[in-house]
C-alpha cells in the first residue's frame, strides 16, 4: 500500500503543482504573476517527464563499462533539455511584453488596463460626435 | 531502492509548499525568489531522478538566468500587486475540476521506476545499444541530442533566435515611444 502510494505520489504533487501554475495565469491579474505562474507549470511539466524516464536501481544514462548495467531513459532528458531553453526564451519575450505594456500603460494589472482601453474609446467616440456635429452646422 | 522514491517523494512535497507559498504572497520580489529556489529544489529532484545533465541546465538557467531575467525587469516595474476586486471563483474551481480529473486518471499510470513501463519499450533501446558505436561519446544524452536527434535541436536553435529578435525589436520600440513621448509632451509646454 505504501509503496504503491509512493509509487504515484510524484504524479499527484505534479499535478496540484501544475494547477497552481494554472491558477497564477488564469486567476492573478498582474501580468508579472503570470508569467511566474508559466514558468511554475513549465517546471512541473519537466518533473512528470523526468519522472517517467527513471527506472529503479538505473544509473544516469552515461556509458560504463560493466556488463548488467541498467540506465534510466534519455530521450525524456534530451526533450526537456530542449524545453529548458525554450522556456526561458518564453519567459524573456513575456517579460519584454510586459515592459513595453507597462511604459505604454503605467500599469501591469489587468483590469486598471482594461479600464484605461474603455477610457480611450469613449473619448474617441465623443470626439467624433463633436467633429459630425461641427460638419451639421 | 525505496529510500531514492522516500526522498523524492519528500522534495516534491517542498516544492508543493514552495507554491502554495507562491499563491499566499503579494509582493512581487518574493514571488521571484521563490520561482528560483522552486527551480532549484527541482534541480535537485532532478539528481535523483538520474537526469544529470537535466539538473545542471535547471540549475543554471531556470534558477540562474530567467531569474536575472525578473530582477532586470523588476528595476521597471511597480513592486507590489494590487489586491484583486473581482472574485477568483471561477478559475479557483477550473483549477480543482482540471487538477481531480488529472489525479483520477493517475491511477491509470504506470507506478514509477518500473522497467516493464511503455516509455522504456520504443526506441530508447536502440539508442542506449547503438550509442558506442554510431557516436562514439559516452554521454548517451549528449549523442541522442546532437545527433540521433540534431534536427530538434535545430528547431529549438532558431525558437531561441527569434525569441531573441521579438525581445530586441519590443525593447528598442519601447525606448523609442518614451523618447518621442517626451518630445510631444515638450512641445505641448512650450
Amino acid at each position: 500500500m505504501i509503496s504503491s502510494t509512493i509509487g504515484i505520489w510524484n504524479y499527484w504533487i505534479v499535478f496540484l503543482l501544475m494547477m497552481i501554475g494554472l491558477f497564477l495565469v488564469i486567476g492573478r491579474k498582474n501580468f508579472l504573476k503570470k508569467i511566474v505562474g508559466l514558468t511554475i507549470f513549465q517546471t512541473s511539466v519537466f518533473l512528470l517527464y523526468i519522472t517517467f524516464g527513471k527506472i529503479k536501481g538505473g544509473t544516469p544514462p552515461i556509458l560504463n563499462n560493466a556488463i548488467d548495467t541498467v540506465y534510466s531513459n534519455p530521450l525524456p532528458h534530451v526533450l526537456i533539455l530542449t524545453a529548458i531553453v525554450v522556456g526561458v526564451a518564453t519567459t524573456a519575450l513575456g517579460l519584454s511584453l510586459v515592459l513595453r505594456i507597462n511604459s505604454e500603460y503605467g500599469s501591469i494589472e489587468e483590469d486598471e488596463i482594461s479600464a484605461q482601453d474603455l477610457v480611450d474609446y469613449h473619448d474617441q467616440i465623443e470626439t467624433s460626435k463633436k467633429i459630425d456635429t461641427k460638419f451639421i452646422q | 531502492m525505496i529510500s531514492e522514491l522516500i526522498i523524492n517523494a519528500f522534495l516534491v512535497t517542498v516544492m508543493l509548499a514552495i507554491g502554495i507559498a507562491l499563491l499566499r504572497t503579494r509582493t512581487l520580489i518574493f514571488t521571484v525568489v521563490l520561482t528560483s529556489a522552486y527551480s532549484l529544489v527541482a534541480a535537485l529532484m532532478f539528481i535523483t531522478l538520474d537526469a544529470v545533465d537535466v539538473a545542471f541546465t535547471e540549475a543554471s538557467v531556470g534558477a540562474g538566468i530567467s531569474t536575472i531575467l525578473f530582477l532586470a525587469a523588476m528595476a521597471y516595474l511597480p513592486k507590489e500587486e494590487e489586491e484583486n476586486i473581482n472574485s477568483q471563483t471561477l478559475p479557483a474551481l477550473t483549477c480543482i475540476l482540471l487538477g481531480g480529473i488529472l489525479i483520477w486518471c493517475s491511477y491509470d499510470l504506470p507506478e514509477i521506476g518500473l522497467l516493464s513501463s511503455p516509455v522504456h519499450q520504443h526506441i530508447v533501446p536502440d539508442y542506449i545499444l547503438g550509442s558506442r558505436d554510431d557516436i562514439g561519446i559516452p554521454n548517451i544524452v549528449t549523442s541522442v541530442l546532437a545527433s540521433y536527434r540534431g534536427y530538434d535541436t535545430f528547431g529549438e536553435t532558431i525558437v531561441v533566435f527569434t525569441a531573441g529578435v521579438a525581445v530586441l525589436v519590443l525593447l528598442k520600440n519601447n525606448t523609442q515611444t518614451s523618447k518621442q513621448k517626451n518630445k510631444n509632451s515638450k512641445r505641448k509646454v512650450s
